[in-house]
């Protein structure tokens, strides 16, 4: 009985904040709405999203964004959290000064990053000058080849303190006598991290992977904030697209499509990835 | 390990532990670095990182006079903490009702919960929208509180009950077979006991609002009722950025959350990876 009364209220909040807008957002997508008109589509609707001119390069760069972002977050999580599992006089400090970028508020971050890119003011193309990498200032964000890498570079060093404060949890969780034990039968450093540390952190680093790779895919201000998803476009993911469409150009119905569009996306994804990771998990 | 073996074990540590520090903190270095600048030091070519002449003008101007800082503080203030608390009184009874007592759809909605952490905010932002256009909420801080529950209530709900699952089932069983009913066992011997794990909870929900960007700047119209992560941008003009006004307002907005991360992140840890090993 205390069961249905206790879970009601977050029940309740779910169906209005979010189910009943979700569901708002499909219905929209079959329409085709502008400010002062509305028309509905129908299965028209399908084509007019498989059809828009930006859906082959808003999908390339979500994709892009997430791979890379998560695979460096990943990399960088793991072997920062290595070297904090050490123990050395100055680690407590280091691992306090490893989590500020991501305690970061995401829009300052975006500013900050657009100083250091910055041409004039920037001290990164100063330093990259200096040491002769580059002989002309780069204009990091408005240069078409540069933007979206410069962006991406952004967001691994804010979200990766994220997967170091996981893996660091995980590595904990490893037990020393398997690690001694495996000492005596004569295994050396990378042996012991490749056959008892990595099983052992599999479920953290399933879930850390699962969950850095829904907030990356749905990541809006950075990208906003320091691009606007320009220069000319080139560096919209699904998040800013639809922001752009629905409150810039107001398109509602052309923004619900690329939500739909993207939540199917997550949500299929999500699925796969959970049931393929289960499966695993029972045959080991 | 002989003694040279050593040294070079602490050769390689420091070494590594210096490229990760510069990693991180160079960005954090540019931030605090503009923001002790006079305007005739941030302008230089080439720019360069310490200050010659080190000021606190800067500060003094976005916290004084005619600033709307303090103003932009307050909004954030309010939204983030009313909101958090809300979520909180929420989710502290769903989430134990998940983590322990049985009813029928009980994983469903759980599973509902989980999945709904999955949609991006930008697919219910337009009809979350017209809503609050028709109830006429828009450019009102209940526009915010109420947005923010969307994506707080899920993450409060999974982490709460994390937490409850850390917790030995054993001592409301005792406390039961005491005499106690199921609320009082809940209220008097559980809730006393989760008291780090709500903080924790508070703490990262908190943050995640207190920087929230999207919504705020969606919903919000008049400048009077601003949050801050939108605040800042009365420093971005459309020609011409106040890099050092910009820059200090930041370092000020990031004083909070680092202090609150200080303190709960041990906690906080163990509710994000809890969840991971016992599912």
């Amino acid at each position: 009985m205390y069961g249905y009364a206790f879970a009601l209220p977050s029940i309740a909040l779910l169906f209005v904040l979010v189910i009943y807008p979700l569901f708002m957002t499909f219905l929209l997508s079959l329409y085709d709405v502008s400010l002062t008109s509305s028309r509905y589509l129908g299965w028209e609707a399908f084509n007019k999203l498989w059809n828009h001119k930006m859906l082959p390069l808003v999908f390339k760069n979500s994709i892009i964004w997430t791979l890379l972002v998560i695979l460096f977050q990943f990399l960088l999580g793991l072997a920062s959290a290595l070297l904090l599992n050490q123990s050395f006089p100055g680690r407590t400090l280091l691992r306090g000064i490893v989590i500020l970028p991501w305690v970061m508020p995401g829009v300052i971050a975006g500013m900050v990053w657009r100083l250091v890119y910055d041409p004039q003011l920037g001290l990164l193309n100063h330093y990259l000058r200096s040491l002769g990498i580059i002989s002309q200032p780069l204009t990091w964000l408005s240069d078409p080849r540069w933007a979206l890498y410069a962006v991406i570079f952004t967001a691994i060093w804010k979200g990766f303190p994220f997967s170091t404060l996981m893996y660091l949890a995980g590595l904990q969780t490893v037990p020393l006598d398997l690690l001694e034990a495996s000492e005596i039968d004569g295994a050396n450093p990378y042996q012991k991290f490749w056959y008892i540390t990595l099983p052992v952190m599999r479920p953290i680093i399933v879930t850390t992977l699962l969950l850095t790779f829904i907030w990356t895919f749905n990541y809006f201000e950075l990208i906003y904030v320091m691009t606007g998803g320009g220069p000319a476009e080139r560096t919209h993911i699904f998040p800013t697209y639809v922001y752009d469409l629905a409150f810039k150009r107001f398109r509602f119905g052309d923004a619900s499509r690329f939500a739909v569009l993207d939540f199917l996306f997550l949500l299929v994804f999500s699925l796969v990835y959970v049931k393929l990771s289960f499966r695993r998990e029972e045959s080991l | 390990m002989s003694k040279s073996q050593r040294t070079l074990y602490f050769v390689k540590i420091y070494f590594l532990a210096f490229v990760l520090a510069t990693f991180v903190l160079f960005p954090i270095m540019v931030m605090v670095s503009m923001s002790l600048k006079a305007p005739d030091e941030q302008f230089t070519s080439p720019p360069y990182l310490v200050p010659k002449r080190p000021t606190l003008s800067n500060y003094l101007h976005v916290i004084g006079r005619g600033s709307m800082f303090l103003r932009y503080f307050l909004n954030s203030l309010l939204v983030a903490a009313a909101s958090t608390v809300i979520v909180l009184a929420v989710a502290l009874f769903s989430s134990y009702s998940y983590a322990r007592l049985c009813f029928p759809g009980r994983d469903f909605f759980f599973i509902l919960i989980l999945l709904s952490q999955l949609f991006p905010l930008a697919a219910i932002i337009v009809s979350l929208y017209r809503i609050m256009s028709q109830l006429r909420m828009i450019d009102t801080y209940w526009s915010l509180i109420v947005a923010y529950l969307t994506f707080s209530v899920p993450v409060g709900v999974w982490l709460l009950r994390n937490f409850f699952l850390g917790i030995p089932k054993e001592l409301e069983e005792a406390a039961m077979i005491d005499g106690c009913t199921r609320l009082m066992a809940f209220w008097k011997i559980v809730v006393p006991l989760m008291r780090p794990g709500l903080g924790a909870t508070f703490a990262y929900l908190f943050f995640v609002t207190w920087q929230e960007f999207m919504f705020a700047l969606t919903f919000i119209t008049s400048e009077a009722k601003r949050t801050l992560p939108v605040g800042i941008f009365d420093y971005v003009g459309q020609y011409e950025t106040n890099w050092g006004n910009l820059m200090a307002a930041s370092s000020l907005i990031c004083v909070p959350v680092f202090l609150l991360f200080l303190f709960v992140q041990q906690q906080l840890v163990g509710g994000l990876t809890r969840g991971a090993v016992k599912g």
